[in-house]
């Protein structure tokens, strides 16, 4: 195990952030943390890190308890924090070698360090620019690569997405994916649902500081009852159609809202068939037709009754 | 490890522009204001000629002593008076109009007329009542003596100096002095900036950086003393190019203990350093708030020392001496400034004493603050 | 008036921290026009505040009794032990101003004509001191003049003749039936204003225009069918509604402290010399939030021209003592004619044309200079504009 976390328990007075939140990381996976804004991502991070004091629990990484002495563990440690964390004064180049050098003592090593974080992050073209000088996308790129120029075994990615264009946004969640094949375990939290079913091997779910599902993105979309969702685009839809709707086969909920008709059914065989049957024989004009699987979303939603994202 | 943290902390440091500024820029342009302004301050130009009237009526021609004295004391480079002859009509009209400060009129007793009193007023009198005065002595000594006249005349003219300063050293106008000490040591308070940062950028609970440092495998404090050293080396050179440019550039001279000024210069700089560390890591709000604690510390330590107005000083010293002892900049201005004027080094000790008692304390306040190495929120 | 409304947004978002300024300026304003009134009287009534001095007399005789009575006209006499510490202390702290020593033999080598100098130890550069310098120097210089010219005359005797002459005094005629008013309060108070208001100014108006100048703001307004003489104009306006109501308070302030004041026509011209330095600081603050680039750059700014600036033209310390170096740097500086401008104020008791002319050329040159940053702010933003 890399990480183990058990029981973890964080009060910010009458809140209570992290509730017996317990999870394990496993080596040379990518662990997603998915959860909304002040779900408790952060405070969990932090608490691994042994930044934040906390009120109950343990926490044990690569098997030995984490303290803020624990040095050999924290030599093995890369973090990228929610927010960009650089010196204003250094350039990208003397930042990397910089907290670089707060772990690799060597500096011929170091060198090569920097110079292979500066390829990765593509930021070769910007080695003498400040950070004032350069924008989002970059900034972040460069924050990311002042966390894992040591080339740490633990790589703990904290919302690194956040306000990046989509293409640094890609560039970033590739360069992930390639850390983690060099073997690098990884955990990555994030608020944006395609971002971890694109990368995670594993995720967990948390709301309100607890977790409330973990698994592969397969396991938890298997563990809720809703299979399919079937859209209809139409204007003449009655009460009375659905009514029979609902008593279809495998049908979980129907709903009609302006134009939309929003049909979800559980797992099984043939239910866009079946729909499309019913629209047939009743008669229906529609527009569109379509069939989506669920997604994380809906995983959430159904768990905890509402939506990942407002 | 100290290598790669003291260096990058240099790097980082020299390179904050609007640190560097406050902390060694602005002190040096004031110096320079300072010692345009006050470049008079103790010299003999002080006094400035005073323009007077003197009112031409019969007692007046016939007065030839006092014409005599007038005449001294309005001739020569080093005079004291520009005189204008007058009708008292006119005498008067020109002190209606300020152009002079008063006008003299003999009559049969020498009077003064004057608007108002003041500093000019005043010498004006005294010069009257010292020639009054004089010609009373000499005619009561030719009363009883009256064959020597002449003589008695003649050594009217020459008077002695029967006073003799004595004091540490004599050097330069003192009153200045004070100024430039205040400004030092309002100087090595803004190292407090350089304090300020140390702390914030290695407090987890306050910045990102931080956090980020605290997560690397290095030892917190280690990591803190290693930059704090780079933040003292700094704010030491400079506030040492402060004195070096007040002595060397702007002539001041800090008298024989050179020594000691220095050493107590760099003393000062430590101080302030730590102050401002100690308030960063008080202060757990915005960093304006803490720019504008340092700022207002040190503006007003350097307010009650004198750095503007120089009674200030005494005023505090005479009504609430508690204060002198607590405001660190004052501790600092008044260690100076006995090494200048003190013939024993007692009260300088005293001074470094309680400074130094305030350090210690600031550090020690810093370490129970810094020492933390969990937080109980981030 | 979209820019004007914007702009009053903005300064009134700044309120609380521009009223810290303010308050901060205010006591200190106050606190050092009140305890420079009160050195000032000290130093130059003709009814001096007697000094406090130590006289240590290291023999005795009626020579040095003489002169310790002459002495006490002008002076308290202070017992401190006879240690360099305690006296020392004594001139640090200025318990006293001055220590005299009169050294052992003094009597005879003075009565024998041969010279010998008495020792003081004074605080530095102070008015008082140089009053016992004199009068030490004139009792002894007379009585030398009796010992060089009177034959055998004993000391009790030169004692009694020094008593009498030395007691005349020159009669002092302040003939105005209405005595000018003690306006060394609102003099100080005004002067202090060129500090002050020119500080709180400066921050506002920055402030302000650093909002204001935000680069896509900017652009945005430069997209509205706002003319830009007509933008600036509006930001004018509010920069200068700003600076009246912060000169307002302040005089008001100032008013209240020296109400026995508020109706001679001194005061008047205060405030009116006063209006237009505020007017003249507005265009400093508009032109230094045109030139400079950020908060950092226009705090460093304010601090060195209004520090600076002050200094010179005899804010902190009187003109009387600046040299002529700083004086003719500081022409360069509206402070120096808004000050010389108050000092005449302070001065007038006739308010004639005549009397008035030099006061109001002073405020013209003030107007004058307020009105160049306008202009020059006005040219600088234009040529901004496009860059």
């Amino acid at each position: 195990m890399v990480i183990k976390v058990k029981n973890l328990v964080k009060r910010y007075g009458e809140l209570i952030a992290l509730d017996h939140l317990s999870f394990s990381v496993r080596e040379g996976e990518i662990f997603g943390l998915l959860g909304p804004n002040g779900s408790g991502k952060t405070t969990a991070i932090n608490c691994i890190l042994s930044l934040l004091k906390f009120d109950k629990g343990e926490i044990e990484i690569f098997d030995k308890p984490m303290t803020p002495e624990a040095y050999d563990i924290k030599r093995n440690i890369g973090i990228v924090m929610q927010n960009v964390a650089v010196y204003n004064e250094l350039s990208v180049y003397e930042n990397i070698d910089y907290f670089c050098g707060l772990y690799v003592k060597d500096k011929n090593l170091r060198k090569e360090l920097v110079d292979e974080a500066i390829e990765f992050v593509d930021l070769d073209d910007y080695r003498k620019f400040y950070p004032k000088k350069l924008s989002g996308g970059l900034l972040r790129r460069l924050n990311i690569a002042c966390g894992i120029a040591h080339k740490p075994e633990l790589i703990i990615l904290d919302e690194p997405t956040v306000a990046v264009d989509p293409q640094s946004r890609n560039k970033i969640l590739e360069g992930i994916k390639e850390l983690n094949r060099k073997g690098a375990t990884i955990i990555y939290t994030s608020h944006y649902m395609e971002e971890v079913e694109q990368i995670c091997s594993r995720i967990m779910i948390i709301d309100k500081g607890r977790a409330i599902a973990t698994g592969t993105k397969e396991e938890l979309k298997a563990m809720i009852t809703l299979g399919e969702k079937i859209t209809v685009e139409s204007y003449d839809v009655s009460e009375e159609h659905l009514k029979k709707l609902r008593n279809l086969p495998n049908i979980v909920s129907v709903e009609y809202k302006g134009h939309l008709l929003e049909i979800r059914s559980s797992k099984g065989k043939n239910n866009l068939e079946n729909v499309l049957e019913f629209i047939k024989k009743e008669n229906i004009q529609f527009g569109k037709i379509y069939s989506e699987l669920p997604t994380l979303n809906d995983v959430f939603l159904e768990i905890t009754g509402k939506e990942l994202r407002d | 490890m100290f290598a790669h943290i003291f260096n990058y902390r240099l790097k980082c440091l020299l390179r904050d522009k609007s640190t560097i500024f406050w902390t060694i820029a602005f002190p040096l342009i004031l110096a320079t204001f300072f010692r345009l302004a006050f470049s008079n301050l103790g010299s003999q130009e002080v006094f400035k000629v005073i323009d007077i009237a003197v009112v031409y009526d019969l007692q007046y021609q016939e007065d030839q002593y006092f014409r005599l004295a007038l005449d001294e004391a309005s001739t020569g480079d080093s005079r004291l008076f520009n005189i204008t002859v007058a009708t008292a009509e006119d005498a008067q009209k020109l002190l209606d109009e300020n152009l002079i400060k008063g006008y003299i009129t003999v009559d049969t007793q020498i009077k003064l007329v004057v608007k108002e009193s003041g500093l000019s007023q005043n010498i004006i009198k005294s010069f009257i009542d010292n020639y009054l005065q004089t010609v009373a002595a000499a005619s009561t000594i030719l009363r009883n003596n009256p064959s020597n006249q002449q003589e008695v005349i003649k050594s009217l003219a020459d008077r002695e100096n029967y006073i003799k300063e004595v004091s540490g050293t004599d050097a330069e106008p003192k009153t200045m002095l004070n100024y430039f000490y205040s400004l030092i040591a309002m100087a090595c308070f803004y190292g407090g900036f350089f304090g300020m940062r140390e702390t914030t950028d290695i407090q987890a609970n306050i910045s990102t950086l931080a956090a980020r440092i605290n997560v690397a495998p290095v030892h917190k404090l280690k990591a803190f003393l290693y930059s704090l050293c780079a933040a003292l080396l700094i704010h030491s050179i400079e506030m040492l190019a402060l004195l070096g440019f007040m002595h060397y550039v702007l002539k001041i001279d800090f008298g024989y203990r050179a020594g000691f000024v220095v050493l107590t210069t760099i003393i000062g700089s430590i101080a302030g350093v730590l102050m401002g560390a100690l308030i960063s890591a008080t202060v757990k709000k915005s960093e304006g708030l803490k720019v504008a604690a340092i700022l207002t510390i040190s503006m007003l330590g350097s307010f009650l020392t004198g750095m503007m107005f120089q009674d200030m000083k005494y005023i505090v010293a005479q009504n609430v001496p508690v204060l002198s002892y607590i405001n660190p900049i004052n501790l600092l201005t008044d260690a100076l400034y006995s090494l200048y004027y003190y013939d024993n080094l007692s009260r300088y000790f005293l001074n470094m004493a309680f400074l130094s008692v305030f350090t210690i304390l600031a550090t020690f306040g810093t370490y129970l603050i810094l020492r933390r190495r969990k937080y109980a929120s981030l | 008036m979209p820019v004007y409304k914007l702009c009053m947004k903005i300064t009134r978002k700044n309120i609380p921290n521009l009223l810290i300024y303010i308050i901060v300026f205010l006591i200190v304003s106050s606190l050092m026009a009140a305890s420079a009134q009160k050195s000032y009287k000290e130093q130059e009534t003709f009814s001096r505040v007697k000094t406090n001095i130590v006289f240590i007399n290291e023999e005795e005789s009626p020579l040095i009794e003489g002169l310790k009575a002459e002495l006490g006209k002008t002076a308290n006499f202070i017992e401190l032990p006879d240690e360099t510490e305690a006296l020392q202390d004594a001139l640090f702290f200025r318990r006293v101003i001055y220590i005299l020593r009169i050294p052992e033999g003094f009597t005879q080598k003075f009565l024998n004509g041969d010279y010998m100098p008495l020792k003081k130890t004074t605080v530095p550069d102070s008015y008082s001191s140089a009053y016992i310098d004199l009068a030490i120097n004139k009792y002894l210089n007379t009585a030398r003049l009796y010992i060089q010219h009177t034959d055998g005359i004993t000391q009790e005797e030169l004692v009694s003749h020094l008593k009498e002459n030395l007691s005349k005094e020159t009669n002092v005629e302040i003939p105005y039936s209405e005595p000018k008013a003690d306006l060394n309060y609102s003099n100080y108070f005004f002067n202090y204003l060129a500090y002050s208001l020119l500080s709180i100014l400066i921050l506002g108006m920055s402030a302000l225009m650093i909002s204001y100048n935000d680069r896509d703001l900017k652009r945005r307004a430069g997209c509205s069918p706002l003319s830009d003489t007509a933008a600036n104009l509006q930001f004018i306006l509010a920069n200068l509604t700003f600076a009246m109501v912060s000169w307002l308070i302040m005089v008001i302030f100032c008013l209240i402290i020296d109400a026995k004041n508020i109706l001679t026509l001194n005061t008047f011209y205060f405030i009116i010399s006063s209006f237009i330095f505020a007017f003249c600081g507005s265009g400093m603050g508009f032109f230094i939030g045109s030139v400079a680039k950020g908060t950092e750059a226009i705090s460093a700014i304010t601090n060195v021209v209004v520090l600076g600036s002050c200094f010179l033209s005899g804010v902190f310390v009187p003109a009387e003592f600046l040299g002529s170096t700083a004086l003719k740097i500081a022409s360069f500086t509206p402070s120096y004619w808004y000050v010389k401008a108050n000092n005449q104020i302070a001065q007038l008791t006739h308010f004639d044309a005549a009397y008035i002319k030099p006061v109001l050329s002073d405020m013209a040159i003030v107007f004058c200079f307020g009105t160049a940053f306008f202009a020059l702010s006005l040219v600088v933003r234009k040529n901004r504009r496009y860059s």
